[in-house]
């Protein structure tokens, strides 16, 4: 009876989309049913896989390079305040600059190819972990650190056996914060160069073709489905994987 | 004393950046590429006089204000209701959490088809942007609400509309403050992208636009603008969010 409810409301807008759709007599306005026919055209010809692929592995790039960069330097503005302070400015003047707004400018560095995408990437992802890394290093009890320090523990050693474990469930929290504004970024990345800039592939460039060269817009719909999907795989898929590796820690 | 001390370390960061950045310009030596500070600011100034800077700007943070005024009159009162009752959670949370993952910049191209290019599609994204995380945020907000002060009201009388605006808001607008800062912040992420591919004016139009013109220098102005306009929002909200309940101070993040 409760799932009755809960589909209830779903099924009664896709039902409402498809009968306004089919009295608008719109030809390239998308329908439900055309939708899942196009889903099931795009899944057997391949070509949304290998789009997705294309999209996902410049995140995933992109997210490597991100989390390598902002967890050391997160490890040492938040354990030397001398670097935070001296750093903080700089972080807090790029912070707010969206991704896609940097984009003309990674166009003209590096043109439009793969590695100005995993630049993107990495750019959205790498202050969601940098903020987080701090504020977990920042939050660790200080007795912690005094006991290590008392025990006479060097302090590379310090931040390996007490100062990152303590730290990671923040840690993780901005990774999967910058993974998800990662997806995000990387669909608008490639959205804008296809539109402005030419060719770009990945799933945000084919929803642009969609929309500028077919006459039925359904494959975009398919390519909306799928980012959303995608989106939600990878945060649940980032939160199994982390739980498992890390059992202690709640991100 | 410690504020001179901190605006002091601010100011020298930002010089030897802007002196490393200038060393570069140098080495690069293509105001194409890289123009050197100077540049960019004389572009500040120049865009600042024509007024190209301040209307694009306008133009922006209209949209920002309209989208994020539309979505917190709807959101709100739909997180109230799903944080409420069961019967709203079971009828929306199905259809919340398979929109919700849809980035609000994956609607663009459908968006264009509808709307068209102009204001409504701006508008449009960005309100789908700040919606989620206002009906998300108000509703684990009121779920998380004390139930010994919705018993103890009950029990006073209280109900309905009167205890929604007395009891339920007052005690869950920290946490709709805090969705409202993250609504704003995704809606301002998401203007550059929707201005750029389908507006005629706006920042995220005039940053392609010049772009296009190869005025790298006007570029990063307006780059920059976007960094201080989004700098300024939440500075803003933040300084509502002390003003309107300084007794939260620990629940803010």
């Amino acid at each position: 009876m409760r799932t009755l409810r809960q589909l209830a409301l779903p099924l009664a807008l896709i039902v409402l989309w498809e009968i306004l759709v089919a009295l608008s007599g719109s030809p390239r306005a998308p329908r439900p049913s055309t939708t899942a026919l196009k889903a099931v055209e795009m899944l057997a010809d391949g070509t949304l896989l290998a789009a997705l692929a294309t999209s996902l592995g410049r995140v995933f790039g992109g997210f490597v390079l991100a989390t390598l960069l902002a967890v050391p330097l997160g490890l040492a503005m938040g354990t030397l305040p001398v670097v935070e302070r001296n750093l903080d400015p700089l972080v807090e003047s790029f912070r707010p600059i969206a991704a896609i707004a940097i984009l003309p400018l990674v166009i003209l560095w590096i043109g439009t190819g793969n590695l100005a995408a995993v630049t993107i990437v990495a750019y959205a992802a790498f202050f969601p972990i940098l903020i987080n890394t701090i504020a977990g290093v920042k939050r660790i009890d200080r007795s912690l650190i005094r006991a290590a320090r008392t025990m006479g523990i060097s302090p590379l050693t310090r931040l390996r056996t007490v100062v990152l474990p303590a730290a990671l469930p923040s840690i993780l929290v901005g990774m999967r914060i910058g993974l998800g504004i990662a997806w995000t970024a990387i669909i608008a990345a490639e959205l804008a160069v296809g539109a402005k800039a030419g060719t770009s592939g990945g799933i945000g460039q084919m929803m642009f073709v969609f929309y500028a060269y077919s006459i039925q817009l359904s494959g975009i719909v398919v390519c909306m489905a799928a980012v959303g999907l995608v989106a939600m795989l990878l945060d649940r898929g980032l939160r199994a994987l982390l739980a498992r590796a890390f059992p202690w820690s709640h991100p | 004393m410690a504020r001179v001390g901190g605006l002091l370390v601010y100011l020298r960061t930002m010089a030897i950046f802007a002196l490393a950045w200038y060393g570069l310009s140098l080495l690069v030596g293509s105001r194409l590429l890289l123009p050197s500070p100077l540049l960019v600011l004389d572009a500040v100034r120049q865009s600042a006089l024509d007024g190209e800077l301040l209307r694009n700007a306008g133009i922006s943070l209209l949209r920002l204000v309209l989208a994020v005024a539309v979505a917190a009159l709807t959101a709100i009162p739909l997180g109230i209701a799903m944080g409420l009752s069961r019967a709203w959670r079971d009828a929306f949370d199905l259809l919340v959490e398979m929109l919700r993952p849809v980035a609000g910049i994956a609607w663009i191209p459908l968006a264009l088809f509808i709307f068209g290019i102009g204001s409504r599609l701006p508008i449009f994204i960005m309100f789908y942007s700040a919606f989620f995380p206002l009906v998300i945020g108000t509703a684990a907000g009121v779920r998380n609400v004390d139930a010994r002060l919705l018993a103890a009201s009950a029990t006073m009388g209280v109900t309905g509309v009167t205890r929604i605006r007395h009891v339920v808001l007052p005690a869950a607008l920290p946490a709709i403050m805090v969705s409202l800062r993250l609504a704003v912040a995704a809606s301002w992420t998401a203007v550059v992208a929707a201005e750029l591919v389908g507006a005629p004016s706006g920042l995220g139009y005039a940053i392609e636009y010049y772009r296009s013109m190869l005025a790298t220098p006007t570029v990063m102005a307006f780059i920059a603008m976007i960094g201080v306009l989004g700098f300024l929002t939440d500075a803003g909200l933040r300084a509502l969010e002390a003003r309107l309940m300084p007794w939260a101070k620990d629940i803010r993040p």
